[in-house]
């Protein structure tokens, strides 16, 4: 039987012992003030449409009509305005074209259309502006082409409401913040196996069982409450909080199994930093799958922290609901028990 | 400070230092993730449209397609298939082909696409793919262009591919990992062992101590540095500056190792602090990889002055001139961290005694 009062004391005294130490007490809210530094330096909307300038001493009427979003044509006063605004970057690109342009096209002759590029534009950039004013001018000149295209958005439809490079960074920073951990409860555990201070406690009426267990209060409330202020700060709480906090909860349980796991392969403090390095490495390595969609292909889900992103990125970026993120939420939980288990297990072996 | 002292204990600690995992982790983690960054992600990181095709037939409108850099395309072998990757954003637009596509539009007769559309994917993207398979079927169908295109480029520089913008996170990597890590680990393991005081009390003064630690930080990052460099094929201009610069950088990330183990007493703090002083090291590193970061958040970084310059020789095969400004600010962040290593080399002393 567990001793919830024995465990209360030695969660106190973990805690007491962390804040005690001011050092890293302030460290530690100076990293989530790190995080949040930059999570707000970085760029809060998407920037979706092309915009481009033009000149035409005679506007087509394509060029006039042409609504799409993610084109913006801007007529300007001059050639010369043009390049000037392409120079400083207000433009991706710049046309001008030809005074008799209409003309030229029904006369069945080429006009030369002169294109303008910005010094950071990169060639695949310029050859699809080439492709589209190919096509504006295909259109205004009414040669169609046989096609009859069917579209279908798989997914939300986020044009004009996209994810920001902030909010797709967000469940990294969360991860980075609660899996950090790992290192610190992992090395409380090496320190005191090393140290035989486990011994001592265990000659007390304290069972390994409360040891664990307190350990693992202590790991979770550190990573938890690092998570959640995040959160709360960066508006990842508005949409689902109750989803959020689960999911962090669950989230602070994956790291508290993991540092088990790191305790018991480590022996001192070297080998639970090059071990813990592997499991962090291994941890973060979804979080790509949401800033850069597509890039990271199905075995990404093996690694537990799969379910922690997602569920963090379908909450925060979708307002992912209890039924859409369930399933996830379930995994989690059942990899967190399985990891606790067989920390525990271990660390009982280790112990003795 | 006794250079003969010194130089028995840098043999000492080079000979005889940690052989442990950190010490395989400070060299195989950078050469590691440089390389699957470079095999992985320099490729990934593309700004380039991604366009999926299922051919039921074989149109000439795919090998088009695959030929053109404006685009990324894909092909895939069933419907289910270019449906799941434009689901998981694998592609931005994804087109089913009909089987006689190119003789219905060589014919002029009209054809039936279906296109799905990734829901994530920005308008601009779509747009220009649209124009872009527009431009395709034109070509099969023998259309001629109506226009001839002349483009040209205003002001002088190039746009930065994602393979140079994640190079100053590779090198801070290689260059701090080693630098920061050895001396401090080091020295914290010589605290808690009682070791540095046994030292301390024979003829060997504290500086010799440090210096020794510190000089073994250097040559690992250093030499971290110059591997990295090499691995991304750095070294095409000015190999000796890039040398210098990095060293001043492999000094300045001892220089931070030596001040941690000073003032930190065991490995737990050491990390609580790399959490927060890892973000301010790396953040050039980020203003590098995302311009629309505002510069001024790199500059006011110490890091800074050991990327610009590293970036500058490398990628725009800069010389003196071009560095000569961020170098000495690079030197002067040294001698500031010398001034504070001794300064804590002293503390510390005085706490051992």
């Amino acid at each position: 039987m567990m001793n919830p009062h024995i465990i209360s004391v030695l969660v106190s005294k973990d805690l007491s012992l962390f804040f005690r130490n001011r050092f890293i007490a302030v460290i530690t809210v100076l990293g989530i003030v790190a995080y949040l530094g930059m999570y707000f330096a970085m760029p809060g909307s998407v920037d979706e449409t092309l915009e481009i300038a033009f000149y035409a001493p005679v506007i087509p009427p394509v060029f006039d009509q042409m609504k799409d979003s993610g084109l913006e044509l801007r007529a300007l006063e001059s050639e010369r305005a043009v390049k000037e605004a392409v120079k400083k970057g207000e433009y991706l690109s710049g046309i001008v074209l030809p005074t008799e342009l209409m003309q030229t096209l029904l006369a069945g002759q080429k006009p030369t259309i002169n294109l303008y590029f910005g010094p950071d534009v990169p060639v695949e950039s310029k050859e699809a502006v080439e492709a589209l004013v190919t096509e504006l001018l295909y259109l205004q000149s009414g040669e169609q082409v046989a096609l009859s295209i069917t579209e279908h958005i798989l997914g939300p439809d986020l044009v004009g409401k996209q994810i920001s490079l902030r909010d797709r960074i967000r469940p990294m920073f969360v991860v980075f913040l609660v899996m950090f951990e790992t290192f610190g409860l992992a090395n409380l555990i090496t320190e005191e196996i090393e140290r035989g201070t486990i011994r001592a406690l265990l000659v007390t009426p304290m069972s390994i069982k409360d040891l664990f267990v307190a350990k693992g209060i202590t790991g979770i409330c550190l990573a938890l409450s690092q998570g959640v202020l995040f959160m709360a700060i960066v508006g990842g709480m508005n949409a689902r909080p109750l989803v959020m906090l689960v999911a962090l909860f669950l989230g602070a349980v994956l790291a508290t199994g993991v540092s088990f796991i790191v305790a018991t392969m480590a022996r001192d403090f070297m080998s639970v930093l090059g071990w813990g390095v592997i499991a962090f490495i291994i941890l973060i390595i979804p979080s790509m799958s949401v800033l850069f969609p597509g890039t990271v292909s199905g075995w990404v889900r093996a690694i537990p922290s799969y379910y922690l992103i997602e569920t963090v990125h379908q909450a925060t970026n979708f307002r992912a609901s209890w039924d859409q993120v369930g399933s996830n939420l379930l995994t989690l939980l059942g990899i967190d028990l399985v990891l606790i288990w067989v920390g525990i297990a271990a660390l009982r072996r280790k112990a003795r | 400070m006794n250079l003969k002292r010194v130089g028995i204990l840098l043999g000492k600690e080079l000979l005889q230092g940690p052989k442990n995992f950190i010490l395989i982790w400070i060299i195989v983690a950078p050469v590691l993730i440089s390389l699957i960054v470079s095999l992985v992600f320099g490729t990934l990181f593309t700004d380039k449209p991604k366009f999926g095709v299922m051919d039921n037939g074989s149109s000439k409108l795919v090998t088009s397609a695959q030929q053109l850099d404006s685009i990324i395309t894909k092909t895939y072998d069933s419907v289910s298939e270019i449906k799941q990757a434009v689901e998981s954003g694998s592609v931005d637009v994804g087109i089913v082909l009909p089987q006689d596509l190119d003789e219905c539009i060589m014919q002029g007769s009209q054809v039936k696409v279906t296109a799905y559309i990734w829901g994530q994917s920005l308008a601009k993207e779509r747009i220009v793919l649209r124009a872009t398979f527009a431009n395709l079927a034109r070509g099969l169908a023998g259309q001629e262009a109506l226009v001839e295109i002349e483009s040209a480029t205003l002001g002088g520089e190039g746009s930065i591919p994602w393979n140079v913008r994640l190079l100053p996170f590779i090198v801070l990597m290689a260059v701090f990992i080693g630098g920061v890590f050895l001396p401090a680990i080091s020295l914290i393991d010589e605290k808690q062992k009682k070791t540095l005081r046994a030292l301390v009390i024979t003829p060997t003064s504290i500086g010799d101590v440090f210096a020794a630690k510190g000089i073994v930080g250097i040559i690992v990052s250093l030499a971290m540095g110059v591997v990295i460099l090499t691995l991304n094929q750095a070294f095409t201009a000015n190999p000796l500056l890039l040398v210098l610069v990095l060293a001043l950088g492999a000094v300045m990330a001892s220089e931070v190792g030596l001040i941690c183990g000073a003032l930190i007493k065991d490995a737990t703090t050491l990390f609580a602090i790399w959490k927060v002083g890892g973000i301010v090291l790396f953040a050039p590193a980020l203003v590098y990889m995302f311009p629309q970061i505002p510069e001024w958040v790199g500059k006011i970084m110490p890091t800074y002055y050991l990327v610009q310059p590293i970036i500058e020789i490398s990628q725009q095969s800069g010389g003196w001139y071009d560095i000569s400004t961020n170098v000495l600010i690079l030197v002067g962040v040294d001698v500031l961290f010398l001034g504070m290593a001794v300064f804590t080399s002293r503390k510390a002393k005085r706490l051992i005694a």
